[in-house]
């Protein structure tokens, strides 16, 4: 399998994404916040003609918000990637390089934060060190859905 | 092999949908030939195929059918009730395998022996008790000729369609960078030519979309045909689609509230024979089920001729059940009143059956239709019959919006909500606080208003005197203002599914986007009207002032414009039918013998209709009725005023055939828009 990896970085740590599922990494131009949305929600955003849900990594990962100087909000970088048919934009610090899977990820028998614990697939040595490798469907559902954290634990 | 199989199945699945009507007229007139033909082809090509592609119960069945109806076709055989109900269930029998061999299962195991015994001659029919009911007859129009067509794949469509979308971001992009550059580009003219291709293109791609509503109707005739005969009722359906036109979406949300409303109509609308016949009425109940295309809506009537809805039991009934009180009750007008069965847990039938139910639906289906921007109309006369009235936006993607601001945030709302907008500093409005929610007195009625920031957990920043209200108009009657900072813009906005996380806030639709290529959200008005506490209950309904005699004036008035016609003759027109009003100057009338002329409105050739003798030599001022082909012009002498009507004050002139309307208490014509259009001389083509 050629399978590779897009290594990220939030709040500090370097987290990894599967290339197969990512559309393209985009800097955002312009957010139009949604009132009522979850917290994790940081908006909408357009691609071209499509518009793309803006989820916030930190949020959803129950991280605390950037400080000052940190990447956030417009101009910061975003991973979009398609599920179900919809297009969203997952906000990140910083994109640092693309790198090949070398080995299946591997759970981890430690208890993480709950966050980040929730939104992994596991644990993958990449060339450039270990890094959780997430589940965008995870990150989009955010902490709210405790039901998917569940399901996904029993099936674990 | 696959590529075959799934098209035997798409094939079998057509013939089968244009086949549904066919079966129920061949029922009524055996003798048809034609029809007779059309269901052999059809048993034919799947016997044909089936051998092809080796399911042996597939053609045992198929088989067994073209046998019998080879036999009626030789002659040698005369069609009854019998064969036609024992062809129907081999059909719908070959309807499930097929379906199961799309979806690559098992085909279900079940009996066919006696489906293909009860087509023998003189076999006893399966379900006996459908013999005592007639036969239903149908005047659907015959398909003969099929145009030509090619099958694409939906997704397909969709990227092309949202290609076209992405060039128009583009070109809007473009726009504005031409103007900024503000100097002689040389860019202009293959710019705006770019442009209008791409308006011709949108256009085009939009109609793609769009299929004849004759999918939607063809299922009908065989729906009511079964309901009658299980419910020993006899109903003719008449089917009139008038060459309609509806997004293929479109099709399969209206499918299921007109299917529950046909049953409402035959179970509970249409008597059974013999108590049809005590009330004098014929034998065989009328069910008509009609399209017509008005602007940018459809409207789609389903009318029968049964005992209709007993406003009085109903109202009864709501205030025993404590859904209104008496006096809400008296003040409801007619239409109002047949509303009411669309409250949950509200159903004037005697006995529940297991066709429609108990009150459980009508709610189902007043919300759905308000779910896609449409509105549900009841009309009914105790002992002759009622009309539902279903008005749905031609599309479901293109939505005529207005973009309105609040606390410097843009929101989209469908148009077909809003009644009207009034300004917050306007003189005859009169504001009261009461328990903590703001109403407005606008023309005796007190409306409830909520801002749309306290329904969003914005702050407003903008004075209260600038404010507008817009108020909204629930299907149903129910009315409120929803108060915003601004209005921003009316356009025909592309609207997007919007991802689940935030449709989940129940707030919101979908998303669309501006000219400029920003994302906004469509707001979701019945979601908005739930969270501020405006349609949780029936109490919602605008409390009114007053003595109860003006208030159903104002209710049922329709406003018209009233206006002096270059032959001197004082006339109205409904303002419905007035898509705006336009001043041109003398030059752009192309004048021609008797009272043919056309006029040029944004570079296209329009019709002119209502001038007579010499041309005035300053500007003309029309009215523009109907869109697209079909718009015509119709020009003035001078405006007198804005006037109410009685929509049931209109009586037509016995000789000239004019409609004259009650207008301050005496006779006004009316001008009829449609005739109009419909007289229009036409101006397409070279």
């Amino acid at each position: 399998m050629d399978q590779s990896l897009l290594l990220v970085k939030i709040a500090g740590e370097t987290a990894a994404l599967d290339s197969a599922r990512i559309q393209s990494v985009v800097e955002l131009e312009g957010l139009t916040p949604v009132p009522c949305s979850p917290s994790h929600v940081a908006g909408l955003a357009a691609l071209r003609s499509r518009a793309m849900t803006v989820v916030d990594c930190r949020r959803s990962l129950e991280l605390p918000d950037a400080e000052d100087g940190e990447a956030d909000g417009e101009g910061a970088l975003a991973v979009v990637v398609e599920l179900d048919e919809f297009l969203y934009a997952l906000l990140v610090d910083q994109v640092e390089e693309v790198v090949p899977l070398e080995d299946e990820p591997a759970l981890l028998r430690t208890e993480l934060l709950p966050g980040w614990a929730r939104a992994t697939l596991g644990m993958v040595e990449t060339s450039a060190g270990p890094a959780l490798l997430l589940d965008p469907a995870q990150l989009v559902a955010g902490p709210g859905d405790v039901l998917g954290h569940a399901v996904e634990k029993a099936m674990a | 092999m696959d590529d075959l199989l799934a098209d035997f199945i798409a094939e079998a699945r057509d013939m089968m949908e244009a086949l549904s009507g066919e079966i129920v007229a061949w029922e009524n007139d055996p003798g048809d030939k034609e029809r007779l033909d059309a269901i052999f082809r059809f048993v034919h090509t799947v016997k044909g195929n089936c051998g092809f592609f080796d399911f042996p119960q597939l053609e045992k069945l198929s088989h067994a059918a073209e046998d019998s109806l080879a036999d009626c076709r030789a002659g040698r055989r005369q069609a009854d009730q019998a064969l036609v109900t024992a062809v129907l269930a081999v059909i719908d029998r070959i309807a499930e395998m097929v379906d199961a061999i799309g979806e690559g299962g098992e085909l279900p195991a079940s009996d066919d022996d006696a489906l293909i015994a009860a087509l023998a001659e003189g076999a006893e029919t399966a379900r006996p008790q459908e013999t005592a009911a007639a036969a239903p007859s149908s005047k659907t129009a015959r398909q003969t000729a099929t145009p030509r067509t090619i099958r694409l794949p939906v997704d397909l469509l969709d990227r092309v369609m949202s290609g076209v979308s992405d060039m128009a971001v583009a070109r809007n992009d473009l726009a504005r960078r031409l103007a900024q550059s503000n100097g002689e580009t040389g860019l202009e003219a293959p710019f705006n030519r770019l442009s209008a291709i791409l308006v011709d293109l949108s256009e085009a791609i939009t109609r793609i979309r769009m299929q004849r509503i004759d999918t939607l109707f063809a299922g009908f005739p065989r729906l009511v045909r079964d309901l009658s005969h299980e419910l020993g009722k006899q109903v003719m359906v008449e089917v009139e689609s008038g060459d309609v036109e509806i997004d293929r979406e479109m099709i399969e949300v209206v499918r299921d509230p007109m299917v529950h409303i046909i049953r409402n109509a035959i179970d509970h609308g249409i008597e059974p024979p013999a108590e049809r016949l005590a009330a004098g009425k014929r034998e065989i109940g009328s069910l008509t089920i009609t399209a017509r295309q008005t602007g940018s809506e459809i409207r789609i009537g389903i009318v029968d001729d049964g005992k209709g809805i007993d406003g009085d039991k109903l109202v009864a009934k709501a205030i025993s059940a404590k859904l209104i009180t008496a006096e809400e009750a008296r003040a409801l007008t007619p239409r109002e009143r047949n509303m009411l069965i669309c409250l949950p847990g509200l159903s004037t039938a005697k006995e529940v059956t297991a066709v429609s139910g108990r009150g459980v639906g009508m709610d189902v289906v007043r919300a759905n239709i308000e779910k896609i921007g449409g509105s549900l109309v009841i009309d009914s006369t105790p002992g002759s019959g009622t009309r539902m009235m279903l008005n749905i936006p031609l599309t479901l993607s293109i939505v005529p919006s207005l973009t309105i601001g609040v606390a410097h945030h843009t929101f989209a709302l469908p148009r077909s909500y809003v009644e009207e907008i009034v300004r917050s500093a306007g003189e005859e409005m009169d504001k009261n606080w009461m328990g903590g929610r703001k109403f407005i007195t606008l023309r005796g009625q007190r409306i409830p208003c909520v801002g749309l920031e306290e329904v969003l957990g914005l702050e407003s920043s903008c004075p209260d005197d600038a404010r507008l209200y817009v108020l909204i108009k629930l299907v149903g009657g129910d009315v409120f203002g929803l108060a915003v900072d601004a209005i921003h813009n009316h356009e025909e906005l592309v609207v997007k599914p919007i991802a689940p996380v935030l449709m989940a806030c129940g707030l919101y639709v979908g998303t669309t986007q501006l000219d400029d290529g920003s994302p906004v959200p469509m707001l979701d008005i019945a979601g908005v009207a739930r969270a501020a506490g405006m349609i949780s209950e029936v109490k919602d309904r605008t409390i009114r002032t007053g003595a109860g005699e003006t208030r159903v004036e104002e209710k049922d008035l329709r406003p018209a414009l009233l206006f002096v016609g270059f032959d001197g003759r004082e006339r109205a027109i409904e303002m419905d039918d007035v898509r705006r009003i336009e001043k041109l100057p003398r030059s752009a009338v192309r004048h021609a013998t008797g009272d043919t002329a056309q006029i040029v409105i944004d570079g296209r050739i329009v019709p002119l209709l209502g001038l007579s003798g010499e041309l005035p030599d300053r500007e003309l001022a029309m009215f523009r009725l109907g869109d697209g082909a079909g718009e015509v012009a119709f020009a003035y002498e001078r405006m007198i005023d804005l006037v109410e009507f009685d929509p049931l004050s209109i009586t037509k002139a016995k000789r000239s055939g004019e409609r004259l309307a009650l207008v301050g208490g005496r006779p006004v014509e009316l001008l009829d828009a449609s005739a109009l259009e419909a007289r229009a001389p036409v101006t397409e083509g070279a």
